[in-house]
């Protein structure tokens, strides 16, 4: 089975936000978010899609199936183009 | 079996290395606390290996207390509603896995009672079988203690330490 990749730590983050309030937003145990976030559980689409939600971003910002480029690598290409 | 406090209603978290070691605790004390109770006769260990058999069975019903109010408890058995994706699908695996052991134990117990009978009936080996109500009480008793134990013991040997849900 092929491992997802995500950036849900990445995006909490930003958010100030605690596993707790971002489990009680998508219906589900904290644990799971920690679960989720160390990727030793893929989502459901139907969970995949109410945390795209809550973080208004495409669930393909949030999932990949190929690893993430690091955030300063991707900010590096951002500001030279 | 999952019984919830007050305290706890969804189950008192422990680290995984402490749930593995109270469901080891369960599944060793529990056979040889009534081991030991079957072989102390005046002869071997007298009383003293009486009370120290029912001593290790109390110490693994105690054990057995303590896990039913334990969070993996909660998870092994509690309806399909009152759990997120994540739980449902490791308690469906351990649940198979569960089944799989169990089914196991069971037909190995037949196996052994059936080539006891055999043997002792052919008089070519004298095996212990189980003969007393005592004896077929503490078989009943230990199944029933591993049919409500083994998924979450299952669960307690999977992948993933839990982290604190607050962080």
């Amino acid at each position: 089975m092929s491992v997802v990749h995500n950036r849900i730590a990445v995006f909490r983050a930003e958010m100030s936000m605690s596993r707790k309030d971002l489990a009680d937003l998508v219906g589900v145990n904290p644990q799971t978010i920690g679960y989720l976030e160390r990727g030793d559980y893929a989502p459901s689409v139907e969970l995949a899609l109410k945390l795209a939600d809550v973080f208004k971003a495409p669930v393909e910002a949030l999932f990949s199936l190929k690893p993430f480029a690091p955030l300063g690598r991707t900010l590096k290409e951002q500001r030279s183009s | 079996m999952f019984v919830p406090s007050k305290r706890y209603p969804l189950g008192k978290s422990f680290p995984r290395s402490t749930l593995r070691a109270m469901f080891a605790g369960v599944y060793a004390l529990y056979p040889l606390g009534c081991i030991l109770q079957l072989v102390s006769t005046p002869e071997t260990f007298g009383i003293a290996g009486d009370v120290a058999g029912l001593l290790m069975i109390a110490a693994a019903l105690a054990l057995f207390a303590v896990l039913a109010g334990s969070s993996l408890q909660r998870q092994s058995q509690e309806p399909e509603t009152m759990l997120d994706e994540r739980e449902l699908a490791e308690r469906n695996r351990a649940a198979f896995g569960a089944h799989s052991i169990f089914s196991g134990l069971v037909l190995l117990g037949i196996i052994y009672l059936m080539i006891g009978r055999d043997l002792i009936a052919n008089q070519k080996l004298m095996v212990w079988l189980p003969e007393t109500g005592e004896h077929w009480n503490a078989i009943f008793w230990g199944l029933l203690i591993a049919s409500l134990t083994l998924p979450g013991a299952l669960l307690a040997w999977g992948k993933g330490e839990p982290e604190d849900e607050a962080e």
